[in-house]
C-alpha cells in the first residue's frame, strides 16, 4: 500500500509541476496571446473592440503574477480553459475534446499493441538467445529505434498511397461518411488508421523488444531459473512463468516511463497524416498561435501520460508482491 | 579507452555504427570537396530528375539535392553532438550528485529527474518553440538539452549508487581525498562506458527531435538541414508531384545517422552490462 | 502540408478585401431582380468544395466573425449589392433594388427589396437593414471594416429605404456598406446578448442555402425552400469538407471528387490539369505582395536608394520560382495590370522601366557616391547597403520568393537578410514601423484605388512605435494625400482614372513600396457535372471559394448538367 501511496504522491507532484511549467512558459517567453490576437485582426481592432475580444477570450494581463497563477490553477481544476483564438468563439475544451477520442483510439491501441508484440518478440529472442531469431531481430529493431517517426510515415504514404494508391493518406475517416456506429464508418476509420498505426508500430516496437530481451537475459541468469532448469521443468513453463513474468515488471515500469517518447513520436505521425487527434491539433495551434488551445493540449497530453504511468504502477503493485512490502 | 576500442572491434553493431558516423563526419568536414556548390542557390532548373549533372535531381526551387544533403551533415552533427554533450553533462551532474550526496539530496534530485522524465518532451519542445518568434539553432539546442537529460541522469544515478560503496572509493575516502577528487578521478572513470552510452542516446534523441521540429517548420527555414529539406519537400507537395528523391533522401540521412547513434548506444550498453554481450559460438581451433 | 495553412491564412487576408467591388458604376443603379442564372433548367446535384481549411469546422456561421464569415456570407446571409472586382466594378442588385448618392456624395440611399423571406419564413424588411448597421455601431468588434469610423448616421426613410450618411464624401466606401455587410434578421439577433461570441450554428439568412447539417468534418448546405429567387439555386446540395491539409485537398480535386477548388496546387499542369479534360484552372490576380521600405531609416529615406532597390528586385524570378509561376510578377505602378487594364495610365506605363536591371541599380548608387566594398556590397556614406527584411516565416512561398530576391540583390551589390518571424511578432513589427524592409501583402479592394491608398495615404500611417493601419513604410506626400481625397469625393470615372494615373507616377518616382509578386484568388473547377463556372471570358465573380459574398453569386450561377 505504501508503494501506491508513494506513486500517487508522485503523480500529484508531477501534475503540479506540469501545470506550473504550462503556466510559466507563456510568462517567460516572448510570444503573447494579446499581440497574437491583434495580429489576427490585422490591427483593425483597437481600444474598446480589442478589450471586448480580450475579455471574451479571458486574457487579462493587468493582474499580479501570483493572482494570475491562482486563477489559472482554479481554471484548470474546473476545466475552464477559455476560448480558442483560432476557432473563436468555440471553447478550448470542445476543440480539444473532439481530438481526444481519435488519439486515444490510434495511439492508445497501437502503443499497447507495440508493447505486447515487442515484449513477446523480446522474450522469445532472449529465450532462444544466440539463435537465428535473436541474431536477426534485435539488430533490426535497434535500427528501427533510430528512424525518425515522421519520415517512416512519409515513406509509408509514398509506397502505399502515392505510388500504389491503396490506402488513404490523410484524415481519420472519409468526410463524406457520417460519424456513427455503423459498418461504413467503422471501416473507413479502420482504413484510415492502417498507415499511421503502422508507422507508430514500426518505430516504437523496437524499444520493447530490446528492453525485454535485455531484462530477460539478466533474469535467465538468476539462480531460481537455473534451479528450475535443474529440476527439469518444461522449457515453456520456465520461459513464461519464471523468466518472462519476472522480466515483464521492469519492462512495464520502463513502458510507463517511456510513454512520453512514444507520445512525442505520435504527435509527428498525426501531423503527417493530418489525423484529427491531439498531436495534430497541437501543431495546428502552434501554427495559428492559438495559445489557449496550445496550453490545454499540452496539459491533456501530459495528464494522459501521467495517468498511464499511474496505471502501470498499479498493475506492477498487483503483479509483484515485493512492491507491496518494499519501501 | 583502449578497452573501448577493442570492444568496438569485437562488436559488429558498434563497428557498423562507427562506419556510418565516420561517413557523415567526412561529409560534415569537407562538404565542398564532395559536392561543391551552395545549397541555397535557386535556379530555373526546378524539379529535375536524377541526371549526370544533378545526381539526385533538383528541388522545386531548382536547388541541387545532392549539394543540400551533403551540406546538411554539418548542422545535423552539430546539433546532435552539442546538445548530446550538454545533456550528458547535465545528466552526470544530476545523476552522480544524487547518488553520491545521498539522503534528502538524492530524494529531491531523483524526484526532479522522474518528473522531467515523464513529461512528454516533443509537445513541450513544440510549445516552447511556438512561443519563440525566431526559430534559431540556439533555441532548439536549449530546448533539446532541457528536455533530454533526464533519462541519462536516472541510469547514471543507479550505476553511481552501486559503485558508491565499493572498496576503491572507500579507500580513497580513508586516504582523505576530497569529494570532488573522488568523483572526478575515482568514480567517473569507472562509469565511462555508461556515460558514453548516454551521450549517444542523447545525441540520438537530439537528432530525431530536432529534425522533427524542423519538419514542422519550427526550425530555421532559411537553413539547409535535413529536417528543413523535408519541410520544404512537404511544403511543395513533393510526394504528389513525383519528387520522391527530395522526400526520401534527407530522411534517409537522418535515419542513417540516427541508426549509427542507436547502434553505438546499444553496443555501449552491452559493454557496460557484460551480461548482454552476444553469445559467441566457440571457434574450433584449427 | 504546411503550405496549406499558409495559403489559407493568405486566402483569408484576400477574402477580407479582395472581394471588393469598385465604385464607378455606383450611381448607375440597377433594378433588375435576378442575379443568378435563368430560372429554368435542371435542379439537383451535389457539389463538393475543396478549400484547404487548416482546421476542422467549428460550425460557427457568425457572419461578423472574421475566421468563419467566408462560410456564410453570400450563400446564407446576403448583402445589399454585389460589386464585382473582376468586371470593372459592375454592380448587381441583391437585397437592395436601387441605390443613389446625394448630399454631395455624402449620403447613400438604398431601396430594400420586398418579398424577401428569412429562411424561417418571416419577412425581411428595411428594419433588418437598419438593425444590422446599428448592431455594428453598438458592438465595434463586429465592425470588421470599421465602417462606423466614417459613418455619421443611418436612418430609415419611409417603409423601404435606408439612408446612410458619411462624415465626408465617401464614394469608395460604397463597397464596404453595400457588398461587405451581410444583413442579419432583427427578430433573431436582437435577443442575442453577446453577438461577438455568438456561435450562430443554425444561421437564419435570406440566402439561397441553409446549413443542414454541419459536422466538424463536413458542412452540408442545402437549397433554401423559401428563397426569394424562384427556381434558384440550381445546385441543391453543396458539401464543404474540412481539409486540414493541402495534399489530400489537392488529391480530391485532381480525381474529380471535389469540383471547386481554391488553393495552391504545386506543379498544377502535371498534377491537376493534365489529369482530366474536365479539370480547369484560372486564378485571377487581385492584389500584390510588396516590400515596404521604411522611410524613417537611413539610407532608405533616399528615393534614389529606393529606386536602386527596385531595379535590383528580380520580380520575374520571384514569380516563376518562389511562387511556382502561379502568381504573376508585381508592377512598380502599384496596380494589378492584368485585372485592372483600364486603370493603367499610358504615360505612367511608358515610364515604367522597372525590370531586373543590376546595371541601372549600380549607376544610380554610384551616382550618389556609393562605392563597392571588398565583399561586393555597396557602401554609402560609410554605411553598408545591407538590409534586413522581416517576413512571416510560416508562408513558405514568401520565404522562397524573398530568397530569390536576396540572391538577385546580392548580384547587384545590395545585401538582403531575411528575418522569418512568427505571425504576431511580424505583424507587430510591421504595424509599429520597427523594420528596415517589411514583406507584406496589402488587402486591396475592388479597384486599384484601395491598394494605392493603403500604400500612400499619410493619415493611415503613424509615428514609429505606434501602430499604423496601413502605409507601414511611413510615406508622407501632401500631393498624394490630396489626390486620394479628391478621388473619394468624385463619382466621375474619367476623373478617377486620371487621379490613379498620377498616383502611378508617384509610385514610379518615389518607390515607397516595391511590389514583388501579385496575389491571386486560387480557383480550380471541374466541368464534368456542372456548368456555369466563372471563366476568364465570363468573370462574373471572384471565383475563389473563400471570396465572399462572391461565392454566393457563383452558387447562384452553377447548375448541374
Amino acid at each position: 500500500m505504501r508503494f501506491l501511496i508513494r506513486r500517487l504522491g508522485f503523480f500529484v507532484l508531477t501534475l503540479w509541476a506540469a501545470l506550473t511549467i504550462n503556466f510559466a512558459i507563456p510568462h517567460m517567453l516572448p510570444g503573447n496571446p494579446v499581440t497574437a490576437m491583434m495580429a489576427r485582426y490585422h490591427g483593425r481592432l483597437h481600444g474598446q473592440a480589442l478589450q471586448a475580444v480580450e475579455a471574451a477570450l479571458g486574457i487579462n494581463s493587468h493582474q499580479s503574477l501570483l493572482s494570475q497563477y491562482v486563477t489559472y490553477l482554479h481554471n484548470c481544476a474546473t476545466f475552464n480553459f477559455g476560448i480558442s483564438v483560432a476557432n473563436f468563439p468555440t471553447p478550448v475544451t470542445s476543440v480539444v475534446g473532439a481530438a481526444i477520442p481519435w488519439t486515444l483510439g490510434l495511439v492508445g491501441v497501437t502503443t499497447v499493441l507495440a508493447f505486447v508484440i515487442g515484449t513477446g518478440i523480446g522474450a522469445l529472442a532472449a529465450w532462444k538467445r544466440g539463435g537465428k531469431l535473436d541474431s536477426v531481430l534485435p539488430p533490426l529493431f535497434v535500427v528501427a529505434t533510430g528512424l525518425p517517426y515522421f519520415w517512416v510515415a512519409i515513406m509509408l504514404i509514398m509506397v502505399f498511397a502515392e505510388i500504389n494508391p491503396w490506402l488513404p493518406t490523410a484524415f481519420g475517416s472519409d468526410s463524406s461518411i457520417a460519424t456513427g456506429w455503423n459498418s461504413d464508418f467503422v471501416s473507413t476509420v479502420l482504413q484510415h488508421a492502417v498507415l499511421p498505426a503502422g508507422s507508430i508500430l514500426l518505430t516504437s516496437a523496437g524499444v520493447w523488444v530490446l528492453t525485454m530481451r535485455n531484462t530477460m537475459i539478466t533474469t535467465l541468469a538468476e539462480d531460481y531459473v537455473r534451479m528450475a532448469r535443474a529440476k527439469g521443468l518444461p522449457g515453456r513453463r520456465i520461459m513464461l512463468d519464471y523468466a518472462a513474468r519476472n522480466s515483464i515488471l521492469p519492462n512495464l515500469t520502463g513502458f510507463a516511463m517511456s510513454l512520453g517518447f512514444v507520445v512525442s513520436g505520435a504527435v509527428l505521425v498525426e501531423y503527417v497524416f493530418a489525423y484529427p487527434g491531439v498531436g495534430f491539433q497541437l501543431v495546428q495551434a502552434v501554427d495559428n498561435e492559438d495559445f489557449p488551445v496550445m496550453q490545454c493540449l499540452f496539459l491533456v497530453i501530459t495528464v494522459a501520460v501521467l495517468l498511464s504511468v499511474l496505471l502501470a504502477d498499479i498493475v506492477t503493485a498487483l503483479l509483484d508482491p515485493r512492491t507491496r512490502s518494499a519501501r | 579507452m583502449a578497452t573501448l576500442f577493442r570492444a568496438i572491434r569485437h562488436n559488429g553493431k558498434a563497428a557498423a555504427g562507427l562506419l556510418i558516423l565516420i561517413f557523415f563526419l567526412v561529409l560534415a568536414a569537407v562538404p565542398d570537396l564532395i559536392a561543391p556548390g551552395n545549397p541555397a542557390t535557386i535556379t530555373n532548373d526546378v524539379s529535375l530528375g536524377i541526371s549526370g549533372q544533378h545526381w539526385l535531381g533538383t528541388t522545386g526551387f531548382g536547388q541541387d539535392i545532392l549539394v543540400q544533403v551533403v551540406h546538411g551533415a554539418r548542422p545535423a552533427l552539430l546539433i546532435a553532438v552539442v546538445s548530446g554533450l550538454l545533456a550528458t553533462v547535465l545528466s552526470v551532474l544530476v545523476g552522480v550528485s544524487a547518488a553520491y550526496l545521498g539522503g534528502i539530496w538524492d530524494d529531491v534530485l531523483n524526484l526532479f529527474t522522474d518528473v522531467v522524465l515523464v513529461i512528454p518532451t516533443l509537445p513541450l519542445v513544440v510549445v516552447i518553440a511556438g512561443y519563440f518568434s525566431h526559430h534559431s539553432i540556439t533555441v532548439m539546442i536549449i530546448a533539446l538539452v532541457v528536455t533530454g537529460w533526464s533519462f541519462g541522469a536516472r541510469q547514471l544515478r543507479v550505476q553511481a549508487l552501486s559503485l558508491r560503496n565499493r572498496d576503491f572509493l572507500e579507500a580513497a575516502r580513508v586516504r582523505g581525498e576530497r569529494r570532488s577528487y573522488i568523483i572526478m578521478f575515482e568514480l567517473l572513470p569507472n562509469m565511462t562506458s555508461l556515460i558514453v552510452a548516454n551521450f549517444l542516446g542523447a545525441a540520438l534523441y537530439s537528432i530525431l527531435t530536432a529534425s522533427g521540429l524542423e519538419f514542422l517548420g519550427l526550425g530555421d527555414v532559411n537553413s539547409y538541414d535535413w529536417g528543413t529539406m523535408l519541410y520544404w519537400a512537404q511544403n511543395q507537395s513533393a510526394l504528389q508531384t513525383g519528387g520522391y528523391v527530395w522526400a526520401a533522401v534527407p530522411g534517409l540521412c537522418i535515419a542513417l545517422l540516427g541508426t549509427a547513434f542507436a547502434l553505438l548506444n546499444n553496443a555501449f550498453d552491452e559493454i557496460s552490462n557484460p551480461a548482454l554481450r552476444p553469445v559467441r559460438r566457440l571457434r574450433v581451433a584449427s | 502540408m504546411k503550405t496549406g495553412s499558409l495559403f489559407r491564412k493568405r486566402a483569408k487576408a484576400l477574402g477580407v478585401t479582395a472581394v471588393v467591388a469598385s465604385t464607378l458604376l455606383v450611381s448607375a443603379c440597377g433594378s433588375s431582380g435576378h442575379s443568378g442564372s435563368t430560372a429554368t433548367g435542371k435542379r439537383g446535384g451535389v457539389l463538393t468544395i475543396s478549400n484547404e481549411s487548416g482546421g476542422l469546422w467549428t460550425c460557427s456561421f457568425n457572419p461578423f466573425n472574421s475566421s468563419v464569415n467566408f462560410l456564410a456570407t453570400g450563400n446564407v446571409y446576403e448583402p445589399l449589392v454585389f460589386v464585382n472586382a473582376l468586371q470593372n466594378d459592375k454592380t448587381t442588385p441583391w437585397l437592395a433594388t436601387k441605390w443613389a448618392w446625394s448630399n454631395g456624395n455624402k449620403t447613400m440611399t438604398f431601396t430594400i427589396r420586398s418579398g424577401v423571406k428569412w429562411s424561417d419564413g418571416q419577412a425581411m424588411s428595411a428594419a433588418d437593414v437598419l438593425f444590422t448597421f446599428n448592431l455594428l455601431k453598438q458592438f465595434p468588434a463586429l465592425d470588421l471594416n470599421s465602417i462606423w469610423s466614417v459613418l455619421s448616421s443611418v436612418t430609415q426613410v419611409g417603409s423601404d429605404q435606408i439612408a446612410v450618411t458619411f462624415k465626408s464624401p465617401a464614394v469608395p466606401y460604397f463597397y464596404y456598406i453595400a457588398d461587405q455587410l451581410p444583413i442579419v434578421p432583427q427578430h433573431i439577433w436582437s435577443s442575442i446578448k453577446d453577438p461577438v461570441s455568438f456561435k450562430d450554428d443554425k444561421p437564419i439568412g435570406t440566402g439561397a442555402y441553409v446549413v443542414n447539417p454541419c459536422t466538424p468534418q463536413n458542412i452540408t448546405y442545402t437549397a433554401n425552400p423559401v428563397y426569394w429567387q424562384p427556381g434558384l439555386p440550381k445546385v441543391t446540395t453543396v458539401k464543404y469538407p474540412a481539409f486540414t491539409s493541402n495534399d489530400p485537398a489537392n488529391t480530391y480535386l485532381a480525381t474529380g471528387q471535389a469540383q471547386w477548388g481554391s488553393q495552391f496546387i504545386p506543379n498544377i499542369d502535371k498534377f491537376y490539369s493534365a489529369r482530366s479534360k474536365d479539370n480547369h484552372t484560372w486564378s485571377p490576380p487581385i492584389t500584390q505582395v510588396s516590400m515596404f521600405l521604411n522611410e524613417k531609416v537611413a539610407p532608405l529615406d533616399n528615393p534614389v536608394v529606393r529606386q536602386a532597390l527596385a531595379y535590383a528586385t528580380d520580380r520575374q524570378k520571384a514569380s516563376t520560382i518562389g511562387e511556382g509561376g502561379q502568381e504573376p510578377p508585381g508592377h512598380q505602378l502599384g496596380v494589378v495590370t492584368e485585372t485592372y487594364p483600364d486603370w493603367v495610365d499610358a504615360t505612367a506605363k511608358g515610364k515604367d522601366d522597372y525590370t531586373y536591371n543590376p546595371t541601372k541599380a549600380a549607376q544610380l548608387l554610384e551616382g550618389i557616391g556609393a562605392k563597392k566594398g571588398p565583399d561586393g556590397i555597396y557602401v554609402l556614406n560609410g554605411k553598408k547597403l545591407s538590409f534586413t527584411v522581416i517576413n512571416q516565416g510560416g508562408y513558405g512561398d514568401w520565404v522562397a520568393s524573398l530568397q530569390v530576391v536576396a540572391q538577385g540583390m546580392k548580384a547587384a551589390g545590395i545585401g538582403l537578410t531575411i528575418d522569418n518571424l512568427s505571425n504576431d511578432d511580424w505583424t507587430n513589427k510591421l504595424f509599429n514601423g520597427k523594420f528596415e524592409i517589411g514583406y507584406y501583402g496589402e488587402t486591396g479592394g475592388p479597384a486599384p484605388y484601395y491598394e494605392l491608398r493603403q500604400f500612400l495615404y499619410s493619415a493611415n500611417s503613424a509615428p514609429i512605435g505606434q501602430p499604423a493601419s496601413t502605409n507601414f513604410e511611413r510615406y508622407s506626400n501632401p500631393a498624394a494625400d490630396a489626390l486620394l481625397d479628391q478621388y473619394a469625393s468624385t463619382a466621375d470615372p474619367a476623373e478617377q482614372k486620371d487621379i490613379i494615373g498620377q498616383l502611378e507616377q508617384i509610385m514610379l518616382k518615389d518607390v515607397p513600396v516595391i511590389p514583388v509578386t501579385e496575389s491571386v484568388a486560387w480557383y480550380q473547377y471541374n466541368t464534368a457535372k456542372f456548368t456555369g463556372w466563372v471563366t476568364q471570358q465570363d468573370p462574373y465573380a471572384v471565383p475563389a471559394a473563400f471570396s465572399y459574398p462572391d461565392m454566393g453569386q457563383m452558387l447562384l450561377h452553377l447548375q448541374p448538367k
